[in-house]
């Protein structure tokens, strides 16, 4: 299988990603889509490893799942933490900082 | 690629050496790294009492250790850990200055006597606002001493930061720089709703622009076949017809450090932020993740991104002229001195870009003396906003600061210095900063984007002149802020500020020889 | 043949480990019966009946989860060192010895400030 379809599936992805962070008002669902981003960005590095035919991008692939991770981790306390607060983790409610 | 022989390793068909890397060169990193981790066991074991005094041992020597290590490593060119990391004339240099305005910034932190309840951190970020909990914690006068660690691998996230030479450890000492700094953001003692939405929206918005900025590395990677910034660049020259992998590679990962250095059209977290943190954590932020941002992107684009200029240079000439422009004209309409703050860091980056368009030695040059001359100047104004207070806790409504020179002259005087170097007023170190930023353009050609520039620090004045006419020339009232009379922290922190501001203005020589001979960034 | 040999050493192994594990804990192991013993799963939430809107978690899954993720992931770096530890010699195992007392440090951490114990 040509794996320049990889690169596509994971263009796609990137972008329902985007997407989904700019139209979304759940926090946690903009959160999901940011880690659909960093999915993407995994797919695309390990179907480039194979077109480039080295192990670099296998191994960004192993760091970056670690470091999205840490990032749902520190993520997760913030947004829970705001929920407790307000009881609502939609990011349009949060609305004291603004000019 | 054929698989492998049934029944041998991997490791058998790949050739494998070992790494190389040279640990005195990188240790300054080390150091921090494993102050954090040797910070997470004083929390983990060390009863409530004994923690902070511990800590604050833990912390400043880790950064006096670093920073004698950076002395001893000054002059080194070399590229160690099989190319990952590259330590270089700019490198220590703004990892000198990093860890420099880090100590400063640790000691805003480590302050508790301008609240009289205690410092400027949440005694238990878990609480709610508001709750009994909070207020039982509040009542026994319990300090947060978590926020050593988180401190702790920021700043080795930044160390690091500065020079990686490749896209991988950039994206990581990205992550290890910003996750400390989302949960800080979010502990402030005071204004907990504000400061929490603060973490909130940093988390978000950081997240997007780091994934950005992987998704770009993983472009510029297909399109090259390598991670290394150098090898990039060698692909670049190789490679005459422009591919589509390159362009839109380049663009994500400059949009990934943009956001992070807080450029126009990517700045819209900036004034948030600045405005929920904890004051220190912001003054901290402010200072240091301008100077390690900037740092990143002149290496990008210095070293990996050195062919492309005629593509990227039209690009930032329009994001610098935006982010200067926006940020002097919005700045005008604040009321909130942190949030007008924001709004100068982001023109103040706009300043900076103007150094990094250059792309010359002299603009590489420039644009570290601007975020040397920046970073203390920014450090030591964000010391006086944490003691001008009321009752309720820090006073940054701008009426709240009229008169206050007649009421406390010294502190005020302080604060001048820092506005009238913001706005780039001779004898202070934003006008040598701006002079050479400025000369740097001009001699690359950049003249209209120097009259810009220009006009834009005409703007800019006017709200720093505000501050002080405000200060000066208004007679005291009862809404008038009271300034905290802090301990010897706060005091160094804001004496070093001022007089690396006033120096630099003066007698700035030595450090402009310095930023001179730092040389080009290694290849 | 020869070259499935380890694999099913490797499965035996595995069998008879699980059946003495859990022969040892019938014969050691307190024994208790009551009702949640017969619950289809013996921990978490209750399935049924659900409740309005879904329902919502205690925020202690939540930290859980959170711990779970991070000390899941750090195993991946433990697979291409397998793979190529007799490779990298001693700088390799040093590394990794360093790399499991980081995460040790994280795991001490975690422990000492009770977010192990559930309520």
């Amino acid at each position: 299988m040509n794996p320049a379809n990889y690169i596509v599936l994971s263009a796609v992805l990137f972008s329902i990603g985007a997407i989904g962070v700019l139209v979304r008002r759940n926090a946690i669902v903009v959160f999901m889509c940011v880690e659909l981003m960093l999915n993407a960005a995994n797919l695309a590095f390990v179907a480039f490893a194979r077109m480039n035919g080295n192990l670099d991008g296998q191994v960004v692939a192993f760091f970056v799942m670690v470091v999205a991770a840490a990032e749902v981790v520190v993520g997760l306390a913030i947004i829970v933490q705001i929920f407790r607060t307000r009881r609502s983790a939609s990011i349009d409610e949060p609305n004291l900082l603004k000019y | 690629m054929s698989a492998p022989a049934f029944g041998m390793h991997l490791a058998d068909v790949v050739p494998f050496n070992l790494p190389s890397i040279d640990y005195r060169l990188i240790a300054p990193i080390l150091i921090l790294m494993g102050a954090g981790l040797l910070s997470v066991l004083v929390e983990a074991f060390i009863p409530r009492r004994g923690r902070r005094p511990v800590q604050l041992i833990v912390v400043f020597v880790a950064l006096l250790a670093a920073f004698a290590m950076v002395l001893a490593a000054a002059g080194s060119r070399a590229v160690t850990a099989e190319g990952s990391i590259a330590i270089d004339g700019p490198g220590l240099l703004l990892q000198g200055t990093l860890l420099l305005v880090a100590l400063l910034a640790a000691m805003l932190m480590a302050e508790r006597m301008v609240d009289p309840s205690g410092d400027a951190f949440a005694p238990r970020a878990s609480t709610l606002p508001g709750s009994e909990d909070e207020r039982q914690f509040t009542q026994r006068g319990y300090l947060q001493t978590e926020i050593w660690p988180l401190f702790c691998f920021s700043v080795s996230g930044m160390l690091l930061f500065v020079v990686s030479n490749d896209l991988l450890i950039m994206f990581v000492a990205l992550e290890i720089m910003s996750l400390p700094l989302y949960l800080l953001a979010g502990m402030a003692r005071r204004r907990r709703l504000l400061s929490q939405e603060a973490a909130m929206k940093y988390f978000l918005l950081g997240a997007l622009s780091s994934a950005f900025f992987l998704y770009g590395s993983a472009l510029l990677y297909g399109f090259s076949g390598s991670i290394d910034l150098p090898v990039i660049a060698d692909q670049i020259t190789a490679k005459p017809s422009q591919s589509w992998l390159l362009m839109i590679g380049a663009a994500f990962v400059l949009i990934g450090l943009l956001f992070k250095v807080g450029a126009v059209p990517f700045h819209q977290w900036v004034p948030d932020v600045y405005q929920g943190s904890p004051t220190p954590v912001t003054g901290f932020m402010a200072a240091t993740v301008k100077i390690a941002a900037f740092g990143a992107l002149l290496r990008v684009l210095y070293v990996a991104l050195g062919g492309l200029q005629w593509d990227w240079a039209p690009m930032l000439w329009i994001i610098a002229i935006l982010t200067m422009v926006v940020g002097s004209v919005i700045a005008i309409t604040q009321t909130d001195i942190k949030r007008m703050l924001a709004y100068s860091s982001i023109a103040q980056a706009g300043f900076i870009l103007v150094g990094v368009v250059a792309a010359t030695r002299e603009g590489l040059a420039s644009a570290l003396f601007y975020l040397i001359a920046y970073a203390f100047t920014t450090i030591g104004a964000f010391a006086v906003i944490a003691m001008a207070r009321d009752s309720s806790g820090e006073a940054t409504h701008l009426s709240r600061w009229a008169g206050l020179g007649r009421k406390s002259p010294i502190v005020a005087t302080a604060f001048t210095i820092f506005m009238l170097a913001l706005a780039g007023i001779p004898l202070t170190s934003g006008f040598i900063a701006k002079f050479s930023v400025f000369t740097a353009a001009i001699a690359a050609g950049d003249t209209w984007l120097v009259i810009v520039a220009v006009l834009a620090s005409l703007v800019a004045a006017f709200f720093y002149l505000r501050v002080v006419v405000l200060m000066f020339f208004a007679e005291p009232g009862p809404e008038t802020a009271t300034v905290a009379v802090p301990s010897v922290f706060t005091t160094v922190a804001l004496a070093a500020g001022a007089t690396v501001t006033v120096v630099l203005g003066v007698v700035p020589q030595p450090v402009l020889e310095m930023v001179a001979n730092a040389d080009v960034f290694i290849r | 043949m020869n070259v499935y040999t380890p694999i099913l050493v490797l499965g035996i192994l595995a069998f008879g480990f699980a059946l003495f594990s859990v022969t040892l804990a019938g014969f050691t192991g307190p024994k208790r019966y009551n009702r949640a013993k017969l619950a289809a799963y013996e921990c978490g939430i209750e399935p049924t009946p659900q409740p309005v809107g879904g329902g919502r978690f205690a925020i202690k899954y939540y930290l859980t989860a959170m711990l779970f993720i991070v000390f899941d992931i750090e195993i991946v770096f433990l697979y291409p060192w397998a793979v190529a530890f007799d490779q990298l010699a001693l700088f390799g195992l040093i590394e990794m010895v360093l790399f499991i007392i980081a995460v040790l440090v994280v795991y001490a951490y975690v422990w000492r400030r009770r977010g192990l114990e559930w309520d």
